[in-house]
C-alpha cells in the first residue's frame, strides 16, 4: 500500500524543484496572455454553455481584459491561435488533440477531457505539464466515496468493476474506501461476457455498485443491463454523471459546465501574468450533486434534502483535508 | 436538483491535498501515463458526459414493499432455482395462503390447482395472472393452463404474487390475488444457455440465445417437456415451446419492445375409472401463440407513457368416441333398449378456439417528491368459439373496457397513502367501479404498518355465464322428440360478478437478519357464484330429456367471510444461510346456507412451507423445501385429502471452465416417499428424483 501522505510530501517538494528548475532554464518568459480561445470539439449545448458560463465568470470576477474567442473545430480545419498570447481552453478530446499540435510553447488547458484521454495526449504530443494540463473529468473517487457515505451512512461494502482502461486504479479505490471506513469489492471486466456474471456476483456481495468511468463496463449499450440488474438486486448504483442518475442510477458527483468554467476561469486568471507556468492537470474543484428520486424511493432508501448531501460532503473534504495533515 | 459549489478558500486548500494526490498518480505509476493504446486515446468526453438511455423510469420503479397498497410476495430467481422446481405453479407453495394441487383432473383440468384462500375449482378462476403484462386467464373457465404458457423458468426473473384483490391496477379478476410473472429482459442474459432435466416422469430440454444488433437486444428460447404425469392416470403432457423477446432502443427516451410465444403439443385427456363410456382415454392436442408489442416513451424524468398490443390465440382439439351403447341402453333400459339406437357409438368433437385482443395505455407520473401517479385504460376482445361447450357453432364475442387510476401521497416519510379505482364495462355484467385505498405508516426505516380496505369483482366466466353443454343421442324411436339429451350445463345468463370486499392491518419488520411481513385479514364475499342444478329446463323440440343428472347453470347463491393471518419470514441465519418461511391460518366461514358443501373446507385452514439454503463454497449449495399443507376439500373435482407433508432436497455444484459455465444439480421431491394425496383421491404422489444441468456458453 503506498503511503500517500508520505508521497505527497515527497512530491511537494519535488515540485518545488521542478517548479525552480523550470524557472531557471526557461529560455524566455512568454508573454502574458492578451486573451483566451476556446476551442469547441463540436458546437454542443455543454460546450456553449461553458463558453457563456465562462465569460460570466471573467465579468463577474472583474476580469475584463481577457478577451474571450471561441473556434469551432466543425467549421474550422485550422486552429488560428495567437500562440504566445493566449491560453487555449480545449473543450474535449478532439479540440485537445488539435490543440496538442499548436506551438510547444502555447498554453493549453484541456477542459471535458478524460484523465485516460489526456494521459495519451500528454505522451504523444511530448508536452510539458506546466504547457498542457488540463481540468479531467475524472472525480476525485474519495469525493464519489464521499457521496457512498452521505447517502448511505450504513453502507459498509461498495462493489467496483474496472474495465482494461481503469483497473490500474484498483489499489487507489481500496485505500480511498478504507479512509471512508467502506470495504471495496474489485471485479476486473476483462471481455464483454464477463460484465454480467461479473456484476451479479458483486451485487450479491456488496451493498452498491460505485460506477467508475471506463468505457469497456459503462457505456450507452450496457446502461440498460447494468441498471436493470442493479435495480433487480435492490442494490443502488452511484454513477459518475448526470445522465447516468437519470438513466436510473442513485446518485453522483459530478461537475456542470458552471462548476467546470469557474474552475478554468480560476486557473486562466491567475497563469495571466504567468503563461509558462499552468497549475498541473487537475481533478474538478466545484462540484454538483445529484440524486434520483423516484430510484431513492422505490429502493426504500430515506434521502436528505440535495443541499443538505452536498454540505455533508463539504464536511466530508474539510475534515479529509484536516486529517490529511 | 443541483447544488452550485460555493467558494470555500479552505476547501481550495482542501483542493490543493487532491490535486497532489493526482498528480502521484500521474507521476508515480508511469503506467498511468504509460497505459497508452488505442482503446485509452478513444476515450472520449462523451464516455463520462455523453447521454445513457432512460432504463429506470417512474413506469419501471415499483414501490417498496413498505409503501405498497397490498401484501406483495416477491419470489426471485435465485428462490426459483434453490427450490428445484420443474413446472412454474409449484412456486407457489413458497407464496403464504397459497394452496396447489396436482391435479390429473377431467376436462381441461388436467393442470395444477392454483389458488389463494380456496374457494375455487380446479379452474381456479379467481385469480389474475400476467405474463410481462399480459393477461394470460382463460375466459372460457377463468384459470390458467400452466403447462400451456409460452414460458421457460430459465427466462422468469421474478414473480411478484399479490396477495388480496387488486382490481384497482389489475382490473376485474384481480379478485383473491394478482401474479405477475415477470421475464429477464433480454439484455440481462447473453450468450447461450443450454437446460436440460431428466428424471421419475420427466424429460425437458431448453436451448437459449439472446444476443445484440446495434439497438436491438433479443433473446428466444426454445424448449420440448415430456411430462408422463402420475401414475394410474392418463395425464401426460408433451411440449414444444418458443418464446422470443426484444426490445429496440429507438433513441433515449423511446423504445419498442416485442414478444411472441407458441407452444404446441399433445395432452392425455380422460380416465378410464371416472368414464368407461363416453369421455374414454384420448390424446388431445393443443396449439397456442401470442404476438406482443409495446412502445415506452419517456416523457421526463417523472414522467412515462406506455402503450401495449398484444393478441393471443389458444385452440385445443378433442375428440372422443364412446364404447358402443347398445349393450348399456340394454342394462339400464331393459333388454331391446339398445336396438333402438341409431349408431352403436357417438362421437363428440370438443375443439375451442380462444383467441383476445388487447390495447392499453398507461400514463405514469411523479408530482414533486411527494406524489406518484399512474392512470389509463385499455379496451378488450375475447372471442370464443366452443361448439360442445357453447351448444352453438357461432364464435361468441366478450367486449371488456377500463379505465384505471391510482395514486401514491408520501404526505410525510412516515405516512403513505394509497388510492386507487378501475371502472369497466364488460359483455356479461355491464359497468362496475373497484376502489380501494390504504395507509402505510412507518414509525422508523425498519417497521411499516398497513391498514388497507380493497374491493374487487368477478366476472362470471363462459362457463357460468354461457355453458350450453348437452350430448345428443340419437335413436330410431317413433315420435318427434326420438334424441336422447343428456344436458349437462345449461347457464340462465344474467350472472352478477361475485364482489370481495377485502380488509386488513399489515405489518412489516426488519430486524437485523431477519425480515417479517405478516398480516391479518377480513374479507367479505358475497353475490358468490355457484354452478347449481336447473330445474326449470325446457327440453327443446325434437329431443327427449335424460332424467337424474345435474343440468349445471351458473347463479349467485351464498356468501362468506373468510377471516386469517399470514406471515412471511426470510431470515439470512449465517452469510451463507438463508430461510423463507411461510405460515397462513385462512378460515372460511359461510354467512348464507346456500354456500354449504365444501366452501369451508375448501382451503387447507393451516399451509406451512420453508426453504432452507446453503451455500458450503462457490461452487456448492443445498436447499431443503418443506411443505405442509392440512387437510382440505377442493371444490369441483376435489375430494377430501389429509394433511400433506413434503420434503424436497437438492444438492448443486455450480462449474467454470473459461467459456464453459454451468451448474448440475439433482433434486429428491417428495424425499420420504409419503404416498399421499393432493387435491383428490385420484391423484396419489411418491418420491420423484431428477437430474439438471445447466450450461452457459
Amino acid at each position: 500500500m503506498i503511503n500517500s501522505n508520505a508521497i505527497s510530501k515527497f512530491f511537494l517538494n519535488k515540485l518545488a524543484c521542478y517548479t525552480l528548475i523550470i524557472i531557471l532554464f526557461l529560455p524566455a518568459w512568454a508573454q502574458a496572455y492578451t486573451g483566451v480561445t476556446i476551442v469547441l470539439s463540436a458546437p454542443t449545448t455543454t460546450n456553449l454553455e461553458f463558453v457563456e458560463n465562462f465569460k460570466m465568470e471573467l465579468i463577474a470576477t472583474k476580469n475584463h481584459n481577457l478577451k474571450v474567442k471561441v473556434i469551432d473545430l466543425q467549421e474550422t480545419e485550422k486552429l488560428v491561435v495567437a500562440e504566445n498570447s493566449e491560453l487555449v481552453i480545449a473543450l474535449g478530446v478532439k479540440a485537445l488533440t488539435a490543440a496538442s499540435k499548436l506551438k510547444h510553447t502555447t498554453p493549453v488547458l484541456g477542459v471535458f477531457t478524460p484523465m485516460p484521454a489526456f494521459n495519451s495526449l500528454l505522451e504523444k504530443s511530448k508536452r510539458d505539464l506546466d504547457i498542457f494540463s488540463a481540468i479531467v473529468l475524472d472525480q476525485p473517487y474519495w469525493r464519489q466515496i464521499s457521496l457512498v457515505r452521505a447517502i448511505l451512512p450504513g453502507a459498509k461494502k461498495v462493489g467496483i468493476l474496472l474495465g482494461s482502461t481503469s483497473s490500474q486504479n484498483s489499489e487507489f479505490l481500496i485505500e480511498e474506501g478504507e479512509k471512508g471506513g467502506l470495504s471495496v469489492e474489485i471485479e476486473n471486466v476483462n471481455q464483454e461476457s464477463e460484465l454480467i456474471p461479473k456484476l451479479k456476483k458483486s451485487l450479491e456481495n456488496n451493498d452498491l455498485l460505485l460506477a467508475i468511468p471506463d468505457p469497456a463496463v459503462y457505456n450507452r449499450e450496457t446502461a440498460q443491463p447494468i441498471l436493470l440488474t442493479s435495480y433487480r438486486y435492490l442494490k443502488p448504483v452511484f454513477g459518475y454523471s448526470q445522465s447516468y442518475v437519470r438513466a436510473g442510477a442513485l446518485a453522483a458527483v459530478y461537475s456542470n459546465t458552471k462548476d467546470l468554467a469557474k474552475q478554468a476561469a480560476e486557473i486562466a486568471i491567475k497563469t495571466q501574468l504567468a503563461p509558462g507556468l499552468l497549475p498541473p492537470p487537475q481533478a474538478p474543484k466545484y462540484f454538483s450533486v445529484q440524486v434520483n428520486h423516484q430510484v431513492a424511493r422505490s429502493l426504500n432508501i430515506p434521502i436528505m434534502e440535495d443541499d443538505e448531501i452536498y454540505k455533508r460532503l463539504l464536511q466530508f473534504e474539510m475534515m479529509q483535508h484536516v486529517e490529511a495533515r | 436538483m443541483t447544488q452550485t459549489a460555493l467558494d470555500i478558500t479552505k476547501q481550495v486548500n482542501a483542493m490543493k491535498k487532491r490535486i497532489l494526490l493526482l498528480i502521484v498518480l500521474f507521476a508515480i505509476h508511469p503506467q498511468f501515463a504509460l497505459a497508452e493504446d488505442d482503446s485509452v486515446s478513444q476515450v472520449s468526453e462523451d464516455d463520462y458526459i455523453g447521454d445513457v438511455p432512460r432504463v429506470l423510469t417512474v413506469s419501471r420503479l415499483s414501490q417498496p414493499l413498505s409503501d405498497a397498497p397490498s401484501a406483495v410476495t416477491v419470489i426471485d430467481r435465485e428462490t426459483i432455482r434453490a427450490s428445484g422446481i420443474v413446472d412454474l405453479p409449484e412456486i407457489f407453495r413458497l407464496v403464504p395462503g397459497f394452496y396447489v394441487g396436482v391435479n390429473a383432473g377431467y376436462f381441461h383440468s388436467t393442470n395444477h390447482a392454483v389458488s389463494y384462500h380456496g374457494m375455487t375449482s380446479a379452474y381456479s378462476g379467481a385469480m389474475q395472472v400476467l405474463v410481462n403484462g399480459r393477461s394470460v386467464y382463460s375466459p372460457l373457465y377463468g384459470g390458467v393452463q400452466w403447462s400451456e404458457l409460452p414460458l421457460a423458468i430459465v427466462d422468469i426473473e421474478r414473480i411478484e404474487v399479490t396477495r388480496g384483490p387488486n382490481a384497482a391496477s389489475y382490473g376485474a379478476n384481480s379478485y383473491f390475488g394478482v401474479i405477475n410473472i415477470i421475464t429477464q429482459h433480454p439484455s440481462e442474459a447473453k450468450g447461450n444457455t443450454v437446460v436440460a432435466t431428466h428424471g421419475d416422469g420427466r424429460n425437458e430440454a431448453f436451448y437459449r440465445h439472446a444476443g445484440k444488433v446495434q439497438d436491438l437486444t433479443y433473446r428466444f428460447t426454445t424448449g420440448y417437456r415430456e411430462d408422463d404425469g402420475l401414475d394410474h392416470r392418463n395425464d401426460f403432457k408433451r411440449t414444444r415451446m418458443l418464446n422470443a423477446q426484444a426490445d429496440y432502443q429507438i433513441d433515449i427516451s423511446n423504445n419498442l419492445e416485442f414478444e411472441f410465444g407458441l407452444t404446441d403439443g399433445a395432452r392425455g385427456e380422460g380416465n378410464i375409472n371416472e368414464d368407461a363410456v363416453v369421455f374414454l382415454p384420448r390424446t388431445k392436442q393443443i396449439d397456442n401463440h401470442y404476438e406482443l408489442a409495446r412502445w415506452r416513451h419517456n416523457i421526463s424524468d417523472t414522467s412515462d407513457f406506455s402503450l401495449q398490443a398484444y393478441h393471443s390465440f389458444d385452440r385445443s382439439d378433442d375428440k372422443t368416441t364412446s364404447v358402443n351403447l347398445r349393450p348399456i341402453a340394454d342394462a339400464l333400459l331393459g333388454a331391446g333398449a339398445g336396438a333402438f339406437l341409431l349408431n352403436d357409438t357417438i362421437t363428440i368433437k370438443n375443439p375451442v378456439e380462444t383467441e383476445r385482443y388487447d390495447l392499453e395505455a398507461q400514463h405514469n407520473f411523479a408530482i414533486g417528491n411527494a406524489i406518484r401517479m399512474v392512470w389509463g385504460g385499455s379496451i378488450r376482445r375475447d372471442s370464443m368459439y366452443a361448439p360442445h361447450y357453447l351448444g352453438t357453432k357461432r364464435t361468441d364475442y366478450f367486449d371488456l373496457q377500463r379505465l384505471f387510476g391510482h395514486v401514491e401521497w408520501r404526505t410525510y416519510e412516515k405516512l403513505v397513502l394509497n388510492a386507487g379505482a378501475m371502472m369497466e364495462h364488460n359483455d356479461f355484467t355491464g359497468t362496475d367501479i373497484s376502489p380501494r385505498a390504504s395507509i402505510n405508516f412507518k414509525p422508523s426505516p425498519s417497521h411499516a404498518f398497513r391498514l388497507g380496505i380493497s374491493t374487487a369483482l368477478r366476472t362470471p366466466n363462459y362457463l357460468e355465464e354461457k355453458f350450453n353443454r348437452s350430448i345428443a343421442i340419437p335413436t330410431t324411436l317413433p315420435g318427434p322428440n326420438n334424441t336422447l339429451l343428456l344436458q349437462l350445463y345449461a347457464d340462465k345468463g344474467n350472472v352478477d360478478p361475485e364482489q370481495i370486499i377485502s380488509r386488513e392491518i399489515g405489518y412489516l419488520g426488519n430486524f437485523g437478519n431477519l425480515s417479517l411481513d405478516t398480516r391479518l385479514f377480513h374479507d367479505t364475499i358475497t353475490d358468490h357464484i355457484r354452478l347449481r342444478d336447473r330445474t326449470d329446463f325446457v327440453t327443446p323440440p325434437g329431443f327427449t330429456l335424460i332424467t337424474g343428472v345435474d343440468i349445471n347453470s351458473g347463479t349467485n347463491e351464498g356468501s362468506a367471510n373468510v377471516d386469517g393471518f399470514e406471515a412471511q419470514a426470510k431470515w439470512q441465519l449465517a452469510s451463507k444461510t438463508n430461510l423463507l418461511f411461510n405460515y397462513a391460518y385462512v378460515h372460511i366461514r359461510e354467512t348464507q346456507e346456500e354456500l354449504k358443501r365444501n366452501y369451508i373446507d375448501s382451503m387447507p385452514r393451516s399451509t406451512v412451507s420453508a426453504l432452507l439454503t446453503h451455500r458450503f463454497d462457490s461452487n456448492w449449495d443445498a436447499s431443503f423445501a418443506y411443505y405442509q399443507t392440512s387437510e382440505t376439500t377442493q371444490l369441483g373435482d376435489g375430494d377430501p385429502v389429509d394433511l400433506i407433508r413434503k420434503c424436497d432436497i437438492r444438492l448443486a455444484r455450480k462449474f467454470n471452465s473459461g467459456r464453459w459455465n454451468g451448474e448440475v444439480s439433482g433434486v429428491i421431491e417428495n424425499l420420504f416417499n409419503d404416498h399421499y394425496q393432493e387435491f383428490a383421491d385420484y391423484n396419489t404422489l411418491d418420491r420423484r428424483a431428477r437430474i439438471n444441468l445447466r450450461l452457459d456458453f
